[in-house]
Order: C-alpha cells, then sequence, then structure tokens
C-alpha cells in the first residue's frame, strides 16, 4: 500500500514537472515570438488585415509596373527619334562640311600643281604684280580647280588680291611675300596646260624672262581660310 | 519534492524554449491561446488541491485538452472569419478569475486565523 502511494506520488510529480515544462517552454517561445516580431505595424495587425494590405500593395504594384512599362514603351520610342534625328544630324553634318569645303574653312587635301614665282635681281624684268597672279589664279578656275592658295592665304569668293604702291602684294589683306608660291587643287593635266600652254600666263611671263616653275604634286595640302567671313549687308 | 519539480520544469522549459527555433508570427495566435487555457488548467488544479479532490489525470487531460481545444477553436474560428478565441479568452480568463478568488480566501482565511491565535497565545500569556 505505502509502495503504490509513494509510485503515485513520483508519476504526479513527474507529470507535474513534464506540464511544467511544457508551458514553460510554450510561453518563452511565445515570449520571443512576440518580442521579436517587433514591427509595429505587423505586430498590431490581424491576418485579414494583413491580407488587405497585401492586396492592396499587390494592386500597387500592378499599377506601377503598369506605369513602368508605359515609360519603357516611351522611352523606346524616344530611342527611335533620337536615331532618326541622329541621322538627320548626320546629312545636315555632311551638308555644313561640304559648304564649309566650298567656302574654304577647312583644310583640303588631294592632287594638284604648285606654282614658284621667284622675283629675278635683273632690273630689266618687271617685277611679279598682282594682275599676274590674278590671271593665273583665272587660269586656274578656268582650268576646274577646287581650292587654291597664294602662300598658303586661301583664295575664296571674298579674296582679294591687290598691289599696293607697286612695290608689295597683299592678299586677303595680308601682305605676302616673294618667292610667291600658288597651289591649287584640281585636274593636273588641265591646270598645267591651261598655265604652260601657248598663250597661257605662265608662257607669257617665261617669255619676258620670269622665273616660274610649274610642280605636279600628288598629295596636296592646302590650308583653311582662317578669318571669320562676316556678313554685313547681306541679311 | 512537488515545489523542486515545478522549479526544475520551469527553468528547463525556459532554457529551451529561448534556445528553440523562431515559430512564423501566423501561430503565435495559437500559441497564446493554448498558454492561456494551460494557465487556466493550472489555476483550476491549485484550486482542486485547495478543495482536495485533486486528480491527477483530470488536471492532465485538462491542461493538453483545454489547450487544443482552443488551438482548434481559433483555426475553426479563422476559417469561419468569426473570433472564436475571444471567447475562449473570456471563458478561461474567467474561470481564472473565479480560480483564483478561491485561492486568495482560502489564504486569506488561513492567515486571518493564524492572526488569531497568534493573538489568542499573546492574551494568554499576558493572562
Amino acid at each position: 500500500m505505502k509502495k503504490k502511494m509513494k509510485k503515485g506520488k513520483i508519476t504526479m510529480i513527474v507529470t507535474i514537472g513534464i506540464v511544467c515544462f511544457i508551458l514553460a517552454l510554450v510561453m518563452s517561445m511565445q515570449f520571443k515570438i512576440v518580442n521579436e516580431t517587433d514591427i509595429t505595424s505587423i505586430e498590431n495587425m490581424r491576418e485579414s488585415e494583413l491580407r488587405a494590405e497585401l492586396a492592396n500593395w499587390k494592386s500597387k504594384y500592378e499599377e506601377t509596373n503598369q506605369q513602368y512599362e508605359e515609360v519603357t514603351a516611351k522611352i523606346e520610342e524616344y530611342k527611335n527619334n533620337k536615331q532618326s534625328n541622329d541621322e538627320t544630324e548626320k546629312l545636315v553634318n555632311e551638308e555644313l562640311e561640304q559648304v564649309n569645303q566650298l567656302l574654304g574653312k577647312t583644310d583640303v587635301q588631294g592632287e594638284g600643281i604648285e606654282i614658284t614665282l621667284r622675283e629675278t635681281d635683273n632690273e630689266e624684268i618687271s617685277r611679279i604684280t598682282s594682275d599676274d597672279l590674278v590671271l593665273i589664279i583665272n587660269t586656274l578656275k578656268g582650268a576646274g580647280a577646287e581650292a587654291i592658295s597664294i602662300n598658303d592665304e586661301r583664295i575664296i569668293n571674298m579674296s582679294d588680291i591687290v598691289d599696293i604702291n607697286g612695290s608689295f602684294i597683299k592678299v586677303n589683306g595680308q601682305r605676302i611675300l616673294a618667292p610667291y608660291i600658288l597651289k591649287a587643287i584640281g585636274n593636273q593635266s588641265y591646270m598645267e596646260s591651261a598655265l604652260i600652254g601657248n598663250g597661257g600666263p605662265i608662257d607669257e611671263m617665261k617669255k619676258i624672262g620670269q622665273d616660274v616653275s610649274v610642280q605636279k604634286v600628288n598629295k596636296l595640302k592646302i590650308e583653311k581660310y582662317n578669318k571669320d567671313i562676316k556678313m554685313k549687308y547681306i541679311q | 519534492m512537488i515545489f523542486i519539480a515545478i522549479l526544475i520544469g520551469c527553468i528547463v522549459g525556459v532554457l529551451v524554449g529561448v534556445n528553440a527555433p523562431m515559430i512564423s508570427y501566423t501561430y503565435s495566435s495559437y500559441l497564446a491561446i493554448a498558454i492561456i487555457a494551460a494557465l487556466d488548467s493550472v489555476f483550476g488544479g491549485i484550486t482542486s488541491v485547495i478543495n482536495k479532490n485533486f486528480d491527477l489525470k483530470i488536471f492532465v487531460t485538462g491542461f493538453f485538452g483545454n489547450a487544443i481545444l482552443a488551438i482548434l477553436l481559433t483555426i475553426l474560428g479563422q476559417k469561419l472569419n468569426v473570433d472564436i478565441y475571444l471567447a475562449a479568452i473570456v471563458v478561461f480568463v474567467g474561470r481564472m478569475f473565479v480560480n483564483f478568488a478561491i485561492i486568495r480566501r482560502y489564504y486569506v482565511d488561513k492567515w486571518s486565523n493564524m492572526v488569531k491565535k497568534h493573538e489568542k497565545k499573546v492574551s494568554k500569556i499576558e493572562e
């Protein structure tokens, strides 16, 4: 009887111990959860509220996604536009370059001839005048020269070649001195034959004894007109 | 002996619980209900000890049964979209207060009896 009682007591102690263990375990776990889930907004919400919130966010996300897609499409459109703009820009740039070349505002390069005129010491032979240079340039132009320069002064449509006091020559308002080196890009044989052919200006000059030489150059470089072209009266 | 068992059980339980892995926040409401049910059982057990009709089987079955039933009711309530766990909390906490009142009365009576006896003794000695 006594043994049975003791046995019952032991089982009771063990059972109560286990019960206490479980209670403490669950309680401490719960405390931990509540402590660590410290995001106030979530803590105060029930599952249904959270669901509503989630649905809300989802719709917001979808809306934002749609907006994003729209914006992406727009960007694509703009890109296409930009590409076509680039193309037109390219065309305009090409045109600009051509115009600049025509105007003489760029350095150009190509096959052509180089004419060197030297002053002679002989008093009997007249000195080289601007008229000689103008004549040569006109002949070159007539022979299809595309770019001409005298002593690296580019001849453009506004260029002037003048004698000052019969003592020196100004080109583009710049005083130039002998020897005069004329460079012209164009068809070499046309230009050469136009200059030194019978009755050509260089032929005439040679006849009166001036020191003139013509030279074919395959890669002639002509510098640009290095002043501003100003239009004052053209509106 | 019983107090030692309770103490050891509590300490080991807290240690294990603190080191246990986290449970998802979704399930914490079930755990809370189970804790309330278990605490109710504990108070009921103490009351029955005071009333001298403590039965281990009833205590253990009540402890686990109430907890599991409370959890199941909470789950059912969530499925039905009715907050049944409120009813469980009302019942359990109400019972806890009743049981606590019984325990309190018992110990207050005991204490006042002791005080009376002591006074009697003192008065006897004085006489």
